[in-house]
């Protein structure tokens, strides 16, 4: 008994010094807490999201609103940028260390890169590890040497296919859920002059989307597609070329709208809209939206149909997209607390109300959504896969996906060549950027 | 009749270096040029300075070469050049659609002033609004096609800029198109300021339309068609930018089908976030302007040493 509670003294003594140890650590590696500022102070939020999350922009309205009344000494302004825009603007004003306060960025490497380059101050550094292990995705995606770069904000499940009953009803189709089902769905449909699948590529955007969910199927995980970057695996190999070939495939089968070169991603997904076409494919927090429009009772959400033996075959993958803190910006407490403040439990509701879409944070109740379509969107993305394109450098996504998923699309190109191009730029790549292989196998560790 | 200049009244280039300080010595010139001179010299030069360390620097290290290597053996960057060296094409286009529109205002006796403005109007509209435009109206089943279509020219209906093979010569009709307005009004303002008596007196010789305007309008117009070329020849190598980036999304595809160099400086620094290769790509594009304007400046002086000469 003795012996026990000796033991039990000496556990208590170690417990108590391991926890100051780690509190101490902790403390660490955040910056000294300031007190609130009580002077005016200003800051600046240039955002993007409004497009693939309709009524992100009225959250963000009442989301500054609600902290002017909390914090009357600060005012936020904040900026929409547009797609194209997003990145180069940034860019911009890290050149010149003068801009935003506040930046949106895309998961993985979007937000991994500014950190890279030393644009970004990680937000670990102002916001506790008790409140950010709820945010969505942060670990997977945004986490470097123990750091992590920007606070996710909402979930984006990528991407869900949505799939009209009615229009393939009509040709006594049935959802296809096998690649070899879809295709037969393209043949059916193309000798009807209907498209099976309505995409545009003219902007490119549309071509990260089908490398993720074409190509996530023959990954083992997002290590393998860093292995590839890194040089210890090639684009070339099976597992990451083979998509090529199945994208092929469903331009062979004439899957798609025949102006699928002269659309831009949005204005193809309304063809679905109309009816024009039996299935398209969204952004997640979009889906929702998509399927009321034209009645959730005649769509089916799901996942690209299996062609792989992956593990992610079959699912549907996820990523959040996030705000990080410029290095430059002399409020970076404030701007945290605002960061903080946008995941308290009022504005994870009003997100969902406002959008449809899923906050990035576990705290947000999902008993409380009752919409079967975003409620099986929502739980499809919590153990979702790994959303590929955040994970290889941004110039091999537009110099070599979104060029070559444009010509194979076309058909002047085949996925064998497309596959050559991509490892071809990719070992460029490695000379053009002399820190890639650096950074890139730190971010896999 | 309007006289042209007296030769003593021309600018002329000085022939010898001792020429250059006799001019020196009146510093008068010198000194009402010398803010704007040095306005220039501060903006231009030091950019021009800082593109150049640049260039020879990745993040902040000296790499001798490295960049220029870089660039020059990148695919993209030789298809981007290539894409520019195509367009220069349209310069030819360019300057006889120009002359031949110049000609046909000044011969039109009835609504000059509404036609003028037509051919004109094209050149003041903005870019991005003549991108966003013909991006919607070049689509595959957009509004021109469907018109093709109905009027049954089927195989017309092409994909404009969604098919790579046709997507840099439907962006170079359309640049065409904007293009040509600046070349008419700058022709017909020099085609009018002619004397009238040589056209009159070539007239009276028995000379046609066709004869009139290749042989008597055509010689005098030179200067101004040479200005044209030199000017429109470094808008295809330099100033392509907005039209490729407000039409492709900025992306310059389908694949690479319209990317021209400044977009691959854009994205190097932008976007692919390479700024000294960007630089390095500028520099190079700045050269091959030079060339331009040299050769401009060159072509202009043995024009005004030959009319001297006259």
């Amino acid at each position: 008994m003795k012996i026990r509670g000796k033991a039990f003294a000496v556990g208590c003594a170690a417990a108590v010094l391991l926890t100051s140890l780690s509190f101490t650590g902790a403390s660490a590696s955040m910056s000294p807490k300031k007190a609130f500022p009580t002077k005016p102070v200003t800051l600046t939020m240039w955002w993007w999201g409004d497009q693939e999350a309709p009524g992100a922009k009225l959250w963000v309205d009442d989301t500054v609103k609600a902290y002017k009344k909390k914090h009357p000494n600060v005012t936020i302004k904040t900026v929409l940028q547009t797609t194209e825009g997003l990145v180069p603007a940034f860019a911009a004003a890290a050149a010149a260390k003068k801009g935003p306060d506040l930046q949106y960025f895309w998961g993985g490497i979007y937000a991994q890169q500014p950190g890279w380059d030393g644009q970004i101050a990680p937000v670990s550094d102002y916001i506790p590890a008790s409140e950010l292990k709820h945010y969505i995705n942060a670990s997977t995606e945004l986490s470097y040497q123990g750091k992590t770069w920007t606070a996710p904000w909402y979930v984006n499940p990528s991407f869900p296919v949505l799939a009209r009953t009615d229009v393939l009803s009509k040709y006594n189709l049935t959802v296809p859920t096998t690649w070899k089902d879809l295709l037969n769905v393209c043949d059916v449909l193309s000798a009807q002059g209907v498209p099976a699948l309505a995409g545009g590529v003219k902007d490119g955007w549309f071509g990260g989307w089908l490398y993720s969910i074409i190509g996530a199927q023959s990954v083992s995980s997002s290590k393998d597609v860093v292995a590839a970057v890194t040089g210890s695996q090639k684009f070339t190999d099976a597992k990451h070329a083979d998509w090529w070939t199945r994208l092929q495939e469903t331009q062979e089968h004439k899957c798609w709208n025949s102006d699928i070169g002269s659309l831009e991603l949005y204005q193809a997904q309304q063809l679905w809209k109309d009816g024009k076409a039996a299935m398209t494919v969204v952004a997640g927090p979009d889906a929702p939206n998509f399927a009321n429009a034209v009645g959730a009772s005649k769509v089916v959400v799901m996942a690209m149909p299996k062609w792989g033996s992956g593990p992610f075959a079959g699912k549907m993958g996820s990523t959040s997209q996030t705000i990080g803190i410029t290095k430059w910006s002399k409020n970076k407490e404030v701007a945290a607390d605002f960061l903080m403040f946008s995941h308290e439990k009022a504005q994870l509701n009003n997100w969902f109300k406002r959008t449809g879409s899923m906050p990035a944070d576990d705290r947000f109740d999902l008993a409380s959504v009752k919409d079967p379509v975003k409620k099986a969107l929502f739980q499809s993305a919590l153990p979702g896969g790994p959303y590929l394109e955040n994970f290889i450098p941004a110039q091999l996504d537009t110099d070599a996906v979104f060029t070559n998923v444009q010509l194979v699309l076309n058909g002047t190109k085949t996925g064998k060549a497309a596959a050559a191009d991509m490892q071809a730029l990719m070992e460029r790549l490695r000379k053009t950027d002399r820190n890639l292989v650096k950074n890139f196998t730190a971010w896999s560790k | 009749m309007i006289k042209s200049a007296p030769t003593d009244y021309r600018f002329t280039a000085p022939r010898s270096l001792g020429a250059v300080f006799g001019r020196l010595k009146n510093t008068g010139p010198l000194f009402w040029i010398m803010p704007a001179g040095l306005c220039v010299l501060l903006i231009f030069g030091y950019s021009i300075i800082d593109l150049v360390q640049q260039s020879f620097k990745y993040q902040g290290d000296w790499v001798g070469f490295e960049n220029f290597n870089l660039v020059l053996t990148d695919p993209l960057f030789q298809t981007a050049i290539f894409h520019n060296f195509l367009l220069l094409f349209t310069v030819p286009i360019l300057a006889t659609l120009s002359f031949l529109c110049a000609v046909l205002l000044f011969e039109t006796r009835k609504g000059m002033k509404f036609y003028r403005s037509a051919v004109f109007l094209p050149y003041i509209l903005p870019i991005p609004v003549v991108g966003v435009v013909f991006g919607q109206l070049l689509q595959l089943n957009g509004a021109l096609n469907s018109a093709l279509r109905a009027m049954g020219f089927e195989s017309l209906a092409l994909d404009w800029l969604g098919d790579p093979g046709q997507a840099l010569w439907t962006m170079s009709a359309i640049i065409i198109w904007k293009e040509v307005g600046f070349g008419t009004i700058l022709i017909l303002a020099r085609l009018i300021s002619l004397p009238l008596e040589t056209l009159e007196a070539a007239r009276i010789d028995g000379a046609g339309f066709f004869r009139l305007h290749l042989q008597v309008t055509l010689p005098q117009l030179r200067s101004v068609i040479l200005f044209y070329i030199i000017n429109e020849a470094i808008v295809m190598v330099s100033w392509v930018f907005n039209y490729v980036y407000v039409m492709t999304n900025g992306q310059g595809g389908p694949g690479n089908a319209t990317v021209v160099s400044e977009l691959y400086i854009y994205r190097s620094a932008f976007q692919n976030k390479a700024p000294e290769l960007a630089a390095t790509a500028a520099l190079l594009l700045l050269m091959a302007t030079l060339i331009f304007i040299v050769g401009f400046f060159r072509i202009q002086s043995k024009a005004n040493k030959g009319a001297l000469d006259e």
